[in-house]
């Protein structure tokens, strides 16, 4: 039976008929039309659908949309701030970090939790905290040196 | 696999006996949900079909972590990976338990996927159980006829079987203190890359006498029986003797004896030897250390 819930995401509220079984991946794809969230392994081993839900990042196609109802939810869209790409982006682009880009944008949010809560990792610490985002491109150096450089970017106030 | 999962209903329980409640009436048609990381993939491959999902992620009374006065640790079922794995309380008093919580699936598997769900889960190769056997937990079960205590390495009774019942409900772990002059660790090796399945694991639980002789040793095995299970034999060798290399490393032999590896057997056992030894032996210069720095 398909219930009206409230998804709050990038920072607006969202009145959306859904069915109990209905993933958050087809409520942000589907429903909003927000296809940066990407939908590829399907079974929580590549992090290419990662979302922020209340600032951290989790698997939006293994989590039951209404489990996630009234929660602050954060895609790749919400990231830019009038037209002006955040740091991280900003980075990704600069340092070759994308080349197929389908990783990207999961990459990017886990890369964003991780700095909200150190904003001056080692770079251990940022291949540990992407360890759950597979990259089939890049080989993940131009990623962390792209993190590293966006957390830089964001100690001297860049956003 | 399928990309999306089948109609079911969704139930919200106000408490734990409504959710025992719901199972009693749905029975095997129903499934009690909270991360969804291993039941939810289940439901897309139609392993499980379940026609209600009981979800209960919001009942409060089972997401709790706290500490006793006397030292005893209690968590409710809903506390992640993460949230386990970053606890001052669980880094400064089971620092393994934090480690074994760190190496569970990945990142967001870890912000999602709940101790609850892991333990019922009962996967021979799980990081948590091999620690929390050592440490002697117990789970606190709630079912229609009430409510029982299991210790750890009495839940699983083999993969991916527990002693559960269709209308129970894990409802609390609890890990009893560690006494005077202990230290443990968990040990493991994955199968290649770091987020890889657990090829081996030993947690274990070293506690010397005030002469600094092995007053208890405790090894919980995982990944190389049907479920994670206490070296005891190895463990009984070392009690009341003197930390000598040559006798832990015969202990770490009976160990890996011990050990029922089902494919890939020679090089597990290796490795099981290598990993209780390892750990015995850290442990005890560990504890030994600090009791020396005490005494000064």
């Amino acid at each position: 039976m398909k219930t009206v819930a409230t998804f709050v995401v990038n920072g607006h509220p969202h009145e959306i008929a859904v069915e109990p079984h209905q993933l958050l991946i087809e409520v942000l794809r589907d429903h909003l039309g927000l296809t940066g969230t990407k939908h590829s392994c399907g079974v929580g081993n590549c992090g290419a659908c990662t979302v922020l839900v209340d600032g951290i990042p989790k698997l939006a196609c293994l989590t039951v949309a209404r489990e996630v109802r009234d929660k602050p939810i954060l895609t790749i869209e919400g990231l830019a701030k009038d037209g002006v790409l955040h740091p991280l982006q900003q980075a990704f682009v600069d340092y070759g970090a994308i080349q197929c880009g389908y990783c990207t944008p999961g990459m990017i949010l886990t890369a964003k939790a991780l700095l909200d809560g150190n904003p001056d990792p080692t770079e251990h610490e940022v291949r540990e905290a992407l360890a759950g985002n597979i990259c089939r491109c890049t080989g993940y150096v131009k990623i962390v040196e792209a993190v590293l450089a966006a957390a830089e970017v964001m100690r001297k106030g860049g956003n | 696999m399928f990309r999306l999962l089948r109609p079911f209903e969704y139930l919200e329980p106000g408490s734990v006996s409504e959710a025992v409640e719901m199972l009693t009436r749905h029975g095997e048609r129903a499934r009690i949900f909270a991360g969804g990381t291993d039941l939810v993939i289940s439901m897309k491959k139609r392993q499980i079909v379940p026609d209600y999902l009981i979800a209960i992620g919001h009942l409060s009374e089972l997401d709790f972590l706290e500490a006793e006065p006397d030292g005893t640790l209690r968590m409710g079922p809903l506390v992640t990976h993460a949230r386990i794995a970053a606890s001052p309380l669980v880094r400064q008093r089971f620092p393994m338990l934090a480690t074994a919580c760190n190496e569970v699936g990945t990142p967001q598997v870890r912000n999602m996927g709940t101790i609850g769900g892991n333990l019922c889960k009962a996967g021979p190769s799980q990081d948590t159980p091999p620690v929390l056997v050592s440490l002697e937990a117990k789970l606190h079960l709630v079912g229609p006829r009430g409510t029982r205590t299991v210790p750890m390495d009495q839940f699983c009774t083999g993969p991916f079987c527990t002693v559960l019942a269709q209308d129970e409900l894990v409802v609390e772990i609890e890990i009893p203190p560690l006494p005077p002059r202990s230290a443990g660790c968990y040990k493991w090796i994955t199968k290649i890359t770091a987020t890889d399945e657990t090829l081996a694991g030993a947690g274990v639980v070293v506690v010397l006498k005030e002469d600094g002789s092995f007053e208890d040793v405790r090894i919980g095995l995982g990944s190389v029986a049907p479920m994670a299970i206490r070296a005891r034999k190895a463990e009984a060798l070392l009690r009341g003797t003197w930390p000598e290399a040559a006798q832990i490393a015969e202990a770490a032999q009976i160990a890996s004896e011990e050990a029922e590896p089902r494919s890939r057997a020679a090089y597990r056992r290796h490795m099981v030897k290598v990993l209780v030894n390892e750990g015995v032996t850290e442990m005890h210069r560990q504890v030994a250390a600090s009791m020396q720095e005490a005494a000064q």
